[in-house]
């Protein structure tokens, strides 16, 4: 039995909307059965009961970083195609489940996206117009989620139960650490920039403590979004306290 | 008429932040235009993007942890900004950044309440009900969400709008003072990302190389 081009594309297609019914007790299962059905629907035609059974198999608990999904999905529809054995299916699917989604997660949402967002941000901080950094941002992103998306998809289906063996030599793992390097180059350049652009004008002072919580923002992280938090209350209700002093 | 323009950007952007097709319509500097958009100043809904931008540059949605949604708080607070017409200055874009990132939490519980919805209505599929049936509730849990992100969207815009008259419009707070405390936030806020590629310890060189380039264009450009 196979599965045609056309059929390939529908579970392509839907696994855009894998994370529609996230939940805390399945995670994405539900979603992919969804995304699956095209392929199962083909390989059980004439056979509801078959089919039930085999959504029911794939309702169950399932988590992946989304842009990767479809390396799972094709490689299980691999093994949907060769008839494999249902208990080695689930086996395979929880073994993809770590890794996929720690991957993803370090190479999209710390790697790729923050890296493409900074950018846009020097872009902007250095003069470009908005709207060709807006848009920029959406094309140049997009490029590289969709270019995942269909590599991990055709080797999931191209490799079946290999895949893991396929991931392990691609150069996804190879390229963290040159992204990283990059997103740090592009967060150092937009400090300056970001303060040379927003400060113009404002008394010493200021440029001094704006300095001084960048230099506490690399220090602390992401933990400095609580003092933030305060001093941003806190600057608020100055700019109203004094608020008759500035108006002229 | 914007309003209801409003609320369909608002389920469009809280779908895209996780359930479809996550192209990044959510995060702040493309919902915040947009949002501006619809209230005909995408210029000003940029402008209050990129300052929300720089406070969830280190936010990571990594696993199921719990983090405020930006998208449609960039959304309804570029709007109330738009709308509010309390015009581009410091103050009304300091005042809608601390009403955003409160509105991103209240927006964030309501993700929850849509994923613990979600469950429901998937555990309602009950074995045997064939493909439809799972096909039906998935699109269903979709359309909680869309509905989700547009009631949020539209309620905080409503919420911001009404905070920026009575704060702003009347008596403008300190115009030096709340400039000076964007470009404190902004620095801090934007330095605090450095944790998301490895922190100081592992990208020292990079991150002072790249502060030495920026310097540089910052002074000659």
């Amino acid at each position: 039995m196979t599965v045609n081009g056309l059929i390939r594309s529908r579970v392509f297609l839907r696994s855009f909307a894998i994370q529609g019914s996230w939940n805390y007790r399945t995670l994405i299962g539900n979603g992919f059965a969804f995304a699956l059905l095209p392929v199962l629907r083909a390989l059980h035609r004439g056979d509801p009961v078959g089919l039930g059974r085999a959504v029911e198999r794939h309702r169950e608990i399932f988590n992946s970083h989304p842009y990767l999904v479809g390396v799972a999905l094709g490689a299980v529809a691999r093994l949907e195609m060769e008839r494999a054995d249902p208990g080695i299916v689930t086996r395979f699917k929880a073994a993809l489940r770590g890794p996929l989604g720690s991957l993803g997660d370090r190479l999209v949402w710390a790697g790729w996206r923050p890296l493409c967002l900074i950018a846009c941000l020097v872009a902007y901080y250095a003069g470009v117009h908005w709207a060709w950094v807006g848009f920029l941002f959406l094309v140049v992103y997009n490029i590289g989620h969709l270019a995942l998306r269909c590599w991990g998809f055709r080797i999931g289906f191209d490799h079946g139960h290999e895949v893991g063996e396929r991931l392990r030599r691609s150069p996804l793992a190879a390229t963290q650490k040159p992204v990283a390097r990059a997103g740090a180059f592009a967060l150092g350049m937009l400090v300056p920039l970001l303060l040379a652009r927003t400060a113009a004008g404002l008394p010493w002072p200021w440029w001094a403590a704006a300095a001084a919580a960048a230099l506490l923002g690399v220090r602390l992280g992401n933990a400095i979004r609580a003092p933030l938090a305060i001093a941003l209350a806190a600057f608020i209700v100055a700019t109203f306290l004094f608020r008759g002093s500035g108006n002229g | 008429m914007s309003w209801v323009a409003l609320a369909l950007l608002g389920g469009v952007v809280g779908l895209d932040a996780t359930s479809f097709p996550q192209i990044m319509i959510s995060r702040p500097i493309v919902a915040a235009t947009l949002a501006g958009l619809v209230v005909g100043h995408p210029g000003l809904g940029f402008s209050f993007g990129v300052v929300l931008e720089a406070f969830h540059l280190a936010i990571l949605p990594i696993g199921a942890a719990r983090y405020p949604e930006a998208g449609t708080a960039a959304a309804a607070g570029a709007f109330a900004l738009v709308a509010a017409r309390t015009g581009v200055g410091a103050a009304p874009l300091l005042i809608t950044l601390g009403f955003a990132l409160v509105w991103g939490r209240v927006a964030a519980a309501s993700v929850e309440a849509a994923r613990h919805a979600s469950e429901r209505v998937v555990r309602a599929a009950e074995p045997g009900m064939g493909p439809a049936g799972v096909e039906i509730r998935h699109m269903a849990a979709m359309a909680i969400d869309f509905c989700r992100g547009g009631v949020i969207t539209v309620t905080g815009a409503a919420l911001g709008w009404l905070l920026l008259r009575v704060l702003v419009a009347g008596s403008p707070p300190h115009p030096v003072i709340a400039q000076g405390a964007l470009v404190v936030l902004l620095c801090g806020a934007a330095a605090g990302a450095l944790t998301v590629f490895g922190g100081m310890s592992e990208r020292k060189a990079s991150f002072v190389a790249g502060a030495i380039v920026g310097t540089l264009i910052a002074v000659f450009a």
